[in-house]
């Protein structure tokens, strides 16, 4: 358990840290989805199976493939690789991160009682278990996520189509 | 054993990265990306409450997390088709350009 | 008469010329004839209840009638207005306005050519309004009042004819110069008020000339020159008195006054106004007789005025002036009889006197008229000849002036003489002389004016009858005044316990003598031969540095002027000069004090509430809106890192809460 945790946790902790450390776009996103794939597995390992899958599925097989699809097929989009990497006034934001994560580890730190064992193990939840709560009581939910869901990809397509030929600007 | 501790620390320090990276880079694409991993850190920290909790039973923790996934997924489309549009306009995918949204 | 309290009619007396001469002042000032009637008629009411209330008074000589009403409070003591009838103010009514009455008519034709003529009558009746005011008075307030309109009505009658510039400098100078003995009156009235506690003359035993109250008076001692407050206070208004009756030194207003018309010198420079100041010692009597060293002054002052008059009259040239030093050397025998011998003595003087100088003056005039305004005896001549009626009144003048005997003058200078002679030799000797002068120079102005031929180019013609009238019945009164008054007893009338001093013959011998011997001298020296035009006066030949010395009148008129005149040159110059420096000192007051405010404006203004106050404001506005815009630079890693803080911060504070809670 300590291994696979440890090995998964290093993996994820470095995926991520390259996904925003590297300069090329698509490496950056591959190590996202290196990312992802760690984090589906610490979800295995916490006994959400369903939830990994679901992770797999949607971030790494649709969200990181929307991801290079959208560096890929917009034209000069990587930028100039020269230049800083960072935005100016980039410690404030290092400043700030640390100082958000003191603020998340402290009561953890400082709170008792987190060193339970967790539960003995049942049966992790079937998948048809998920699908009848999804259903009932939670069949509202459900279906303002599919609105939701529809209305978010009219907008993108709506907003990442290029404007119509009569509405052009002319460049500045 | 892996203890709660853990798993909340480890999320800590996750949600930490990407908030660096929302507030550090350049680009807007990594932004966003940023924004996936605050998010993903954020999922951990569901099922590892879920987990670790009284009642394994109730599956809040888990459609929580689904419901979770499905929103990151959605905004992460509409993200993506904006900062398409943005860079159409702007011609260039450096946030400290995009700086007329101002008095 | 119906049977009203007489005190009542004499409070009115005063009023009815008064109310004539506001009525005149209101109407168009081209009506003389209507003028002179309406001032003739005030004044004869005034004479008819005169005559009443003398007839009232010679009744009951012991008569003392007083009455008046309160006027105003100044703290514990009252001042009232009170009027008296006693025999001082009822022959002195009677004088007034029988003399005024027939001056008044006189002048009705005098000035009828002149186109100010309604302005002339509403003066003299102002005049006589004031005039018999002061007689009536028992308030020594209310005669200091009626003297002030006197002398105000004497100023505005000097300047009638005030285009001339000689008759209003004449004018001024007799103000300023009774003014000057106005003002030693008027502290001796605060003195009196002071000290007396009251101004009313008799008032139930309270008043300042009842016994009681001399006798307190002159138990006080003053700081001045010994005396005791009664002293000082008759002195004082004998000081009044020798600015209003010209006595050295202040007599030099009464020669130039002649400017005026004929009319005004005789009622007012020679029968009465004049004669107010010895009225006032008269009335005044008790207080001077408290402190005996006053009366020797006032003796000594009235002796040599007589004298010193009387000389320089012998060598003027003016018709009109001799008379008026004549009248100033009169008055002199009068203060001189006062001093010696009494109330009666200088009174009965006075009254007749008044007679035959206004005879004398209205005689002037009708000559003055006669011969087209030539006034210079040398010039004048055969007067006798051409106006025989006027000749015959002067001469019955010049008789009663010259105290011959059985004329009026002649009783009343013999009374004064022999009681000089009883009480002070030394003014005796004065009086004596000056009798001698007035004799002397009165014989020189008839041989200049009347005998012979006529010396100017003229054709002098006699006057109409409305002017030569009055002379005739003042020329009555000249001549018989004086024998029938003394017979009848006016000195007893006018004096209650009155003592004839013991008879003395050397002092008849004596008068009669210096009277006498004066018209001889005169014709002696001017009689014998007709005097040729332009021939110098004898005496001027015989003693020329005399003659000059009292020709110009004993330079006194020029001593004046080198000395008063020049002090209040200088002190005008310094309030020149001091009025410039605080002009000087205001202007640089003004002009700093605008500046500062000016500076202060400025600097207040601009640069305080401008600059600092407003212009700082909304620079500090701007600099903060400026700096708040910084935060929305657009950047958006900026706004997530504001959010970040924000979060951190509510992160820290829900902690903090927890830790705490």
């Amino acid at each position: 358990m300590n291994a696979a945790f440890l090995i998964l946790s290093l993996l994820a902790v470095a995926g991520a840290l390259l996904a925003i450390r590297l300069h090329n776009l698509v490496h950056a996103t591959l190590s996202l989805m290196f990312f992802f794939v760690a984090l589906a597995g610490l979800f295995v390992l916490l006994m959400a199976e369903f939830i990994a899958a679901v992770q797999i599925l949607v971030y790494v097989g649709a969200v990181g493939i929307l991801i290079l699809f959208a560096i890929m097929l917009t034209p000069h989009v990587t930028g100039e690789n020269h230049g800083r990497l960072c935005s100016r006034g980039w410690i404030w934001g290092l400043a700030g991160a640390g100082a958000v994560f003191l603020i998340l580890i402290a009561p953890v730190l400082l709170m008792a009682g987190l060193d339970t064992p967790p539960a003995t193990a049942a049966l992790s939840p079937s998948v048809r278990e998920i699908g009848l709560v999804l259903m009932t009581p939670y069949g509202i939910a459900l279906l303002v996520m599919a609105l939701l869901l529809t209305a978010a990809l009219v907008g993108a397509v709506v907003a990442a189509s290029p404007p119509a030929r009569d509405k052009d600007e002319p460049k500045p | 054993m892996v203890t709660l501790q853990h798993y909340l620390i480890l999320s800590a320090v996750l949600f930490s990265i990407g908030l660096l990276g929302v507030l550090t880079r350049r680009h807007a694409v990594i932004v966003l990306i940023g924004i996936e991993i605050m998010l993903n850190a954020a999922n951990l920290n569901l099922i590892a409450f879920w987990r670790f909790g009284p009642h394994l039973e109730n599956f809040e923790g888990l459609l929580f997390t689904l419901f979770s996934i499905a929103v990151a997924a959605a905004e992460a489309s509409v993200g993506l088709a904006l900062v398409i549009a943005v860079y159409r306009h702007f011609k260039t995918p450096d946030v400290e350009k995009m700086n007329t949204l101002r008095e | 008469m119906p049977d009203i309290h007489p005190i009542y009619l004499v409070a009115a007396i005063p009023l009815f010329p008064l109310a004539m001469s506001l009525v005149i002042a209101l109407l168009k000032p081209t009506r003389g004839r209507a003028a002179s009637f309406l001032a003739l008629l005030g004044l004869g009411v005034s004479l008819v209840l005169s005559l009443y209330v003398l007839k009232l008074s010679l009744q009951e000589p012991g008569l003392v009638q007083t009455g008046g009403f309160p006027w105003i409070q100044l703290g514990p003591l009252p001042v009232d207005f009170s009027v008296i009838i006693d025999p001082l103010s009822a022959s002195m009514l009677a004088m007034v306005t029988f003399i005024g009455f027939l001056i008044f008519f006189y002048s009705g034709s005098y000035m009828a050519d002149d186109p100010d003529c309604a302005r002339f009558f509403g003066y003299l009746s102002l005049f006589a309004a004031g005039m018999l005011g002061l007689v009536i008075s028992n308030s020594l307030l209310l005669l200091f009042m009626c003297w002030e309109i006197v002398g105000l009505a004497s100023y505005l009658l000097i300047g009638f004819w005030y285009q001339k510039p000689a008759a209003a400098a004449a004018a001024k100078k007799a103000f300023i110069t009774t003014r000057i003995g106005d003002l030693f009156l008027f502290i001796g009235l605060l003195w009196a008020f002071k000290d007396g506690g009251t101004l009313l003359f008799y008032y139930h035993g309270n008043g300042l000339l009842e016994p009681g109250r001399v006798a307190w008076l002159a138990g006080i001692p003053a700081p001045v020159f010994g005396l005791s407050v009664a002293g000082v206070i008759s002195l004082l208004i004998f000081a009044g008195a020798v600015g209003k009756s010209g006595q050295f030194p202040l007599h030099v207003w009464l020669p130039d006054a002649m400017e005026g018309p004929t009319p005004v010198s005789a009622l007012i420079h020679a029968a009465t106004m004049v004669a107010a100041g010895v009225f006032l010692v008269a009335r005044t009597y008790p207080l001077f007789v408290a402190d005996p060293a006053v009366l020797t002054v006032v003796a000594w002052v009235g002796g040599f005025t007589a004298l010193f008059a009387g000389l320089v009259a012998v060598a003027q040239n003016d018709l009109k002036r001799i008379l008026a030093y004549s009248t100033v050397s009169q008055l002199g025998m009068m203060m001189l009889g006062l001093g010696v011998g009494g109330v009666g003595a200088g009174m009965f003087h006075l009254l007749s006197h008044a007679f035959f100088k206004a005879l004398l003056f209205l005689a002037a005039g009708s000559i003055i008229h006669g011969c087209h305004g030539e006034q210079d005896i040398r010039k004048l001549g055969g007067v006798a000849r051409s106006m025989p009626l006027t000749t015959v009144c002067y001469l019955c003048g010049t008789f009663a002036l010259c105290a011959l005997p059985f004329g009026s003058g002649y009783f009343s200078k013999d009374e004064i003489l022999l009681a000089a002679w009883h009480n002070n030799p030394g003014v005796f000797v004065l009086g004596a002389a000056a009798a001698f002068c007035t004799s002397f120079y009165m014989t020189r102005q008839l041989c200049y004016v009347f005998p012979g031929n006529h010396r100017s180019h003229a054709h002098p013609h006699e006057s109409p009858w409305r002017i030569t009238a009055p002379l005739v019945v003042l020329s009555l009164f000249a001549l018989a005044f004086g024998g029938l008054a003394r017979h009848w007893g006016i000195l007893e009338y006018l004096e209650p316990g009155f003592h004839a001093p013991e008879h003395s013959s050397l002092v008849m011998a004596v008068g009669l003598a210096v009277a006498l011997g004066g018209i001889l001298a005169g014709w002696l020296v001017y009689g014998r031969r007709a005097l040729p035009v332009g021939e110098p006066d004898a005496v001027a030949v015989t003693l020329p540095p005399v003659y000059r010395f009292l020709e110009n009148r004993a330079w006194m008129d020029e001593l004046y002027m080198a000395t008063v005149g020049r002090i209040w040159g200088a002190l005008a110059a310094l309030a020149v000069v001091a009025d410039l420096a605080l002009n000087a000192v205001t202007d640089w007051t003004v002009l700093s004090i605008q500046n500062l405010s000016r500076t202060l404006a400025i600097y207040s203004d601009r640069v305080l509430i401008d600059q600092w106050g407003f212009d700082g404001l909304c620079r500090a506005v701007r600099g903060a809106g400026f700096l708040s815009t910084r935060a929305q630079n657009g950047q958006l890693q900026g706004y997530l890192r504001f959010i970040t803080l924000g979060a951190v911060a509510l992160g820290l504070l829900l902690g903090w809460a927890l830790l705490r809670g």
